[in-house]
């Protein structure tokens, strides 16, 4: 009887994982969608123009920002939606909010407040209640800190010098958010968990009674048919 | 429906394609254009004697020609404040704003210009077509030159490590060295818009 409950009680967790999921995906679709914009429209109004005298072309960064941005955004949307709630779309969309960040720290001339935009990427990277995610987005953004850092310091950091240990600093951070975030996660499935047996439990308990009922029904029916 | 999916899974494969190539070139393109240094100036070897900037006889003077629409060049100004902040008070420096004939009024007056004017004891001059680019023989927005008390050139070159990073860089150390009468080397890279426009003459 117990097995019977297990069963149900995991095949609802799976189920509302799953359900819970695909809504992260398509949240995050929008979200990346809505970052591309932000960051044309941040290129545009910091660094619109390339100048030769009183000719101008449109700046490297707006293209960056136009065809990048597209480039980021394009596999995760389409996965978000034509593969909703699977674990391939939910680790590319990791790995892609990563590089988004990336793309506005590096439009934003390495300025230290869009590292923000890491932070909140990875709190909302635990919505899915899946710490693998987690450590995805963590490997792509300290991928991306320690190589930046080793050839292109100016464009993650803003300055062309920095301390040595400047990469562990970042990652020190990121690794302290880290915890707390797959802590949550790991309790939020156990949470999903324990309101699955809940209704599992319950189910069964009612598909008992009705049983009862059933049975008390046909003894009444059988007992007014002998009278 | 097999064939619908085999039309998701392909397209979801190019997608895939799409991503890691657009990485790869982004990155490409932005260092690209990030680390190719503008056309060098060829600068007159003595202060030029046609210049309208006034020369300090008693110590040096540094010259920084900007293009007020060039967003690269804030990093140069940047730049421009850490060399005033480590220079002697002695130094006298001159902001040469480029502003095309015929612009629109105020077409020179932006957020670099502004910068300019905050510098420490520096002279922002607005150059009428270009002409004092042309006395120092400037191509690129942020090219800077050191004189020295004798009108020798001392220093021709930018004083940022790529185009639109601020960050101590050689250009910079040097101009510092330099205006405080140690020794540095007297060239670097330049880094910005081009102050000449398409097919002009110099």
């Amino acid at each position: 009887m117990s097995d019977m409950i297990d069963a149900r009680a995991a095949e609802l967790h799976k189920e509302q994982s799953a359900i819970r999921r695909a809504k992260v995906d398509k949240m995050f679709a929008a979200l990346l969608i809505v970052q591309w914009i932000a960051a044309i429209i941040g290129a545009i109004v910091v660094s619109p123009y390339a100048w030769e005298g009183k000719e101008h072309v449109l700046h490297m960064h707006v293209w960056v920002a136009i065809l990048g941005g597209a480039g980021i955004t394009i596999l995760p949307v389409m996965l978000a939606f034509l593969r909703p709630g699977t674990t391939l779309t939910r680790h590319v969309i990791a790995a892609s909010q990563m590089l988004s960040s990336a793309l506005l720290i590096h439009l934003t001339g390495g300025r230290i407040e869009t590292h923000f935009h890491v932070f909140g990427s990875l709190a909302f990277l635990a919505f899915y209640l899946d710490w693998q995610v987690i450590i995805t987005a963590t490997v792509v953004v300290a991928a991306d800190h320690f190589l930046r850092g080793i050839y292109w310091p100016e464009s993650v950091y803003g300055v062309s010098n920095p301390e040595w240990w400047r990469f562990l600093e970042h990652a020190g951070w990121v690794a302290f958010e880290d915890v707390c975030l797959i802590w949550s996660c790991i309790f939020g499935q156990r949470e999903m968990a324990a309101a699955a047996m809940r209704q599992a439990s319950i189910e069964h308990l009612s598909e008992q009674e009705q049983l009862k009922s059933a049975a008390l029904e046909m003894a009444m029916a059988e007992m007014s048919a002998t009278a | 429906m097999r064939t619908h999916s085999a039309i998701i899974t392909a397209s979801i494969v190019i997608a895939g394609a799409i991503w890691v190539g657009t990485v790869g070139a982004a990155v490409r393109a932005i260092r690209r254009f990030e680390a190719t240094p503008g056309r060098a100036a060829a600068a007159p070897k003595s202060w030029p004697s046609d210049s309208t900037l006034l020369r300090n006889h008693d110590a040096p003077t540094m010259v920084m020609l900007v293009h007020p629409q060039c967003s690269c060049t804030r990093a140069s100004l940047a730049e421009l404040q850490a060399v005033i902040e480590k220079s002697p008070r002695t130094l006298r420096t001159y902001v040469v704003v480029y502003r095309p004939h015929q612009a629109k009024a105020g077409w020179e007056k932006t957020d670099v210009y502004d910068a300019a004017t905050r510098l420490r004891g520096t002279h922002v001059i607005v150059d009428e077509d270009g002409r004092e680019a042309k006395r120092f023989g400037t191509f690129t927005s942020g090219q800077t030159f050191l004189y020295d008390a004798a009108g020798t050139l001392r220093f021709e070159g930018g004083i940022t490590m790529l185009r639109g990073h601020a960050g101590l860089n050689s250009g910079r150390a040097d101009v510092i060295h330099l205006a405080n009468g140690e020794g540095g080397k007297g060239t670097h890279p330049v880094f910005g818009c081009s102050i000449v426009s398409r097919g002009e003459k110099r």
